[in-house]
């Protein structure tokens, strides 16, 4: 029978490596992608998803599995350590996303996403992190909540709100487009 | 709006299989190992300075036993001086020697973890307490207050017959 995510998580603090490596494989795939949705720079979502890992070795005992499931508290070690590192480095935030119109003439399939990305890294941080996690990790509103330490009000209203704008940033993408990349 | 759903759930769709790259799951583990050898060199530290001052603790405290009374008796009856009445027998401190103790508290322990990366076969060995701070219940993944790391805590650690800390447990009295 395949172990759990918290008996992994217990085995790996134990000091078992081969738990630990199977929590990695498990996890790391959304940690990464959370990453990058959050930054859009690959380096940056590698960086985070390994130090996320190590914390856990240090953090993991903190756990509490009523609080909340293995992967929502990764995604929330992951959104410190983004914090932290957009507090240092402010740059690291892309810049607000304008003036798509002009560009969605000739748009490849490609291209449309990566413009829905940025479109989506141009929302502001607590907006950003509930799309991520709740449109594009499909987390449910709980585990988002538990990831975020925020209240399951607070995720709604946010995603709310984060789908209103984003539906703005994305106003001038034509159903035409739409069409190309879904 | 639709399409605006649309649009993320092609950016889901398109990202399902990101994933980082090898070499960050190989430096993980890599940093896993060397963190777990770096906790074992320091679990075995803090056990040979246990031991170093338990063996020391043990000595100073010898050196200050009081001799039993018979020892004295035979000391002073050798034929060194020959007095008929040793005063020395008076002078030693008999309700000393008699004292009653306290009853012991009553231990609590927990269970035994690994020291070691593989299971080898154990088939004697010792039994060693031992007091280490409470940061090491950390090391085998015990909760800890941050405000209690430097606390002083016991342990048993299960040695093997050829010297090796096999295992560890923490134990607590109950009063």
């Amino acid at each position: 029978m395949m172990a759990t995510d918290p008996e992994l998580l217990e085995r790996a603090l134990a000091g078992q490596e081969q738990a630990f490596a199977e929590l990695y494989r498990r996890r790391q795939g959304g940690v990464y992608r959370f990453a990058l949705q959050m930054t859009g720079s690959v380096v940056v979502a590698e960086d985070v998803t390994q130090e996320t890992f190590l914390t856990l070795l240090t953090r993991g005992s903190k756990y509490d599995a009523a609080r909340g499931t293995v992967s929502a508290f990764l995604y929330g070690i992951a959104r410190n350590l983004l914090l932290r590192r957009l507090e240092r480095d402010p740059g690291t935030e892309l810049e607000d996303f304008a003036g798509a119109e002009d560009v969605l003439e000739d748009l490849t399939r490609r291209e449309s996403i990566e413009l829905v990305r940025r479109a989506v890294l141009s929302l502001p941080g607590p907006f950003r992190e509930v799309v991520v996690l709740c449109d594009l990790q499909d987390c449910s509103y709980e585990e988002a909540a538990a990831a975020l330490d925020c209240p399951l009000g607070t995720v709604r209203s946010r995603l709310n709100r984060g789908r209103s704008m984003l539906a703005r940033k994305l106003r001038g993408v034509t159903s035409k487009v739409v069409r190309s990349i879904v | 709006m639709k399409s605006e759903e649309d649009l993320l759930r092609a950016l889901a769709d398109h990202d399902r299989e990101l994933e980082a790259g090898a070499e960050v799951e190989t430096r993980v583990l890599f940093e896993f190992r060397r963190r777990r050898k770096r906790r074992s060199l320091a679990l075995t530290g803090w056990f040979l300075c246990a031991a170093a001052a338990l063996i020391a603790g043990f000595f100073i405290e010898r050196g200050r036993i009081v001799p039993p009374v018979e020892q004295i008796v035979e000391q002073v009856q050798s034929p060194v001086v020959a007095a008929p009445e040793p005063s020395v027998v008076a002078a030693v401190p008999v309700h000393k020697v008699q004292r009653a103790r306290p009853a012991a508290p009553r231990e609590i322990v927990t269970e035994f973890f690994p020291l070691t990366d593989v299971a080898i076969p154990f088939e004697r060995g010792e039994l060693l307490r031992v007091t280490l701070p409470a940061s090491a219940m950390r090391s085998v993944g015990l909760p800890v207050n941050e405000d209690r790391l430097n606390e002083r805590v016991q342990a048993d650690v299960l040695v093997g017959e050829e010297g090796r800390a096999r295992a560890i447990r923490f134990v607590r009295f109950d009063q």
